[in-house]
């Protein structure tokens, strides 16, 4: 991916917007803009990243789970009279989902609290 | 079937539900208490909350109805349902929490700075909400036909009456101890039988080979894209359904949504099994329990079919008891959203234009259900999540991360994608049996359509890009000061 460098537009900080005011808007000089502009940029990217690696992690989980169905040896198997395919999907995806959704939220917290650190030390 | 201890059944959920509701009055006085419960929702409480209003009668009868009927293809739906909620955790929950918005019209709009974007994204949760009250009803009044022998728009309309009744005096507020009471309710209203059920199973013979169960309705190329697409459609259409949207704006801040939503997936994986269980155990042991044309019944008839006699009639009694709870927490939590929308955008908001919304969001569904119905549960509401994957979803997945996103662009795209998913929903009405399958499964081109010419479109038009779209994102994404 490469690295586009945007300046924020000018007209951002007169711009009177309805709700809270955004943590770091308001005036400031040009500079400290910018250097929250990039920082905004790379949370934001790191937080896409994380959830598009999860969501595409899970997605190849669950693509794999339902070949279980066509390999031959594995179309046999059953447990307690139960087929193998039937409770690998019925019940297996499950879990994964549940460890997708913990490992994610930790580490986007973790990214909000490296932006934190890196913003609020000014 | 015992008449008597169904109608029992109905009617003590109907009371407690009525109960709980008129408690919320007490306590819900202003205009925010009944919108969005004055944001002070603890997780543990919104969570069931949330999961009471999502598992409808598409989950509760409907997903064992389709294991029954398809065999292993339909276990896609519980799977698609439950990991909707990760595609809402990943993509959207923190951000829409952070955006400060009521609804997803107020979303839109503080997004693009554009009334035009806002009346079309109204227009698209309205259509959506009222298409997904339907089903709800058409359950209702099999159930009540079912159990009790009693015309069919009896059930549809006690949920019509009972709903308005909630939502009018309560809002959101009361809405949320109802439906978090509700989603207990139905949990225990699946696992007693289940368990019951497995343990009687244990003496018998299958009447069909487990190995028989394996076998697929459709199968091959067709069959592959059957299955993408339908669980692209419940992935992504979780991300876009009202009634879910506007619980995570009850969350205090951006980590307690985040943390409400994997309490969800736990909840919701707990439950999803039981109607898998269910539906294997119809398929195996009474193969011939309910003839292709309603399919979602198998729920209601099993627990008297493997275990007969009075145990039987008051394990039956639960299941009614639990699916009345399905209809009346997904239609109530429907009926408060569209509500929510249709008073802000049409009747001037304040309290009193949310109570005649919401007379008017059960009235029109409940008019449209009696002379129809839906052949499937679960593929009727499958259609809807197909619908909010094509319209709602892009234009919330590309405003909370896209910062080109134009107003131009969104608009474009969700006409896109709402004609082309809406036009092929028309068609397989009309076509019934006979619709191809890409018409009656629009979602594997209709959702990928919508992304593509939002996108393409905002590239084009970068004149109306919001000026304040950077912001905006800072404020959905920054993390809360501490």
């Amino acid at each position: 991916m490469t690295r586009v460098r945007v300046a924020a537009p000018t007209r951002q900080s007169r711009v009177i917007s309805s709700g809270r005011p955004a943590p770091h808007g308001g005036r400031r000089a040009s500079g400290e803009d910018d250097a929250a502009q990039v920082y905004l940029r790379s949370l934001l990217r790191s937080q896409l990243r994380l959830a598009l690696v999860i969501a595409l992690g899970f997605l190849l989980i669950a693509g794999l789970f339902s070949l279980v169905g066509w390999v031959p040896w594995l179309r046999g198997l059953s447990i307690l009279g139960v087929p193998f395919a039937w409770i690998l999907l019925g019940a297996g995806l499950f879990p994964v989902i549940l460890l997708s959704a913990v490992l994610y939220t930790r580490q986007a917290q973790r990214n909000e609290e490296r932006y934190r650190d890196l913003t609020e030390e000014r | 079937m015992n008449a008597p201890l169904a109608l029992g059944a109905i009617l003590l959920v109907a009371a407690a539900t009525v109960l709980i509701g008129f408690h919320g009055l007490r306590i819900s006085r202003t205009t925010s208490d009944f919108y969005v419960a004055s944001r002070t929702v603890q997780p543990w409480w919104n969570a069931s909350a949330i999961g009471g209003e999502y598992l409808s009668a598409a989950s509760f009868l409907g997903v064992a109805g389709l294991v029954f009927l398809n065999g292993r293809d339909a276990l896609w739906y519980p799977v698609g349902y439950t990991a909707g909620y990760l595609m809402l955790l990943l993509f959207v929950a923190a951000p829409l929490r952070r955006s400060g918005a009521y609804t997803v019209p107020d979303f839109a709009q503080a997004r693009l700075g554009s009334l035009l974007a806002r009346r079309l994204t109204s227009l698209i949760v309205v259509l959506v909400g009222c298409l997904y009250i339907v089903p709800q009803l058409h359950g209702a009044a099999l159930t009540v036909s079912i159990m009790t022998g009693l015309p069919p728009w009896a059930g549809s309309g006690t949920v019509a009456v009972i709903v308005t009744l909630a939502v009018v005096a309560g809002g959101m507020r009361s809405m949320t101890f109802v439906q978090a009471f509700q989603f207990w309710l139905k949990l225990a209203a699946l696992a007693v039988p289940t368990l019951f059920m497995v343990f009687s199973v244990q003496g018998l013979h299958p009447a069909s080979a487990p190995l028989a169960v394996e076998t697929t309705a459709a199968s091959g190329a067709l069959g592959t894209y059957q299955n993408v697409s339908l669980f692209l459609a419940l992935l992504l259409g979780t991300l876009g359904l009202p009634h879910v949207l506007v619980r995570f704006y009850t969350n205090p801040d951006g980590p307690t949504a985040r943390k409400t939503t994997v309490l969800v997936l736990g909840l919701l994986s707990m439950f999803y099994l039981l109607p898998v269980v269910l539906g294997y155990l119809a398929r195996v042991y009474v193969p011939g329990i309910v003839t292709g044309t309603q399919p979602d019944a198998v729920v209601l008839l099993l627990p008297h079919a493997l275990v007969p006699g009075p145990v039987g009639d008051l394990l039956t009694a639960l299941v009614v008891a639990g699916a009345f709870a399905a209809f009346l927490s997904t239609t109530s939590g429907l009926v408060v959203s569209v509500a929510g929308v249709l008073s802000q955008d049409a009747l001037g908001g304040g309290v009193k234009g949310f109570r005649w919304a919401a007379v008017l969001a059960m009235l029109v569904p409940f008019l449209v259900s009696v002379p129809t119905q839906s052949p499937a549960l679960a593929g009727s509401v499958g259609q809807v999540f197909a619908f909010t994957a094509s319209t709602l979803c892009p234009v919330l997945v590309l405003g909370i991360w896209w910062p080109r996103l134009s107003t131009a662009g969104a608009v474009a795209g969700m006409l896109a994608g709402g004609l082309g998913c809406g036009g092929a929903m028309v068609a397989t009405a009309v076509l019934g049996a006979a619709a191809p399958v890409w018409v009656s499964q629009p979602a594997a081109w209709s959702v990928p359509l919508a992304f593509a010419v939002m996108i393409g479109v905002s590239w084009a038009t970068p004149r109306s890009i919001p000026a304040d779209a950077w912001r905006t994102l800072r404020r959905l994404h920054a993390p809360e000061r501490r």
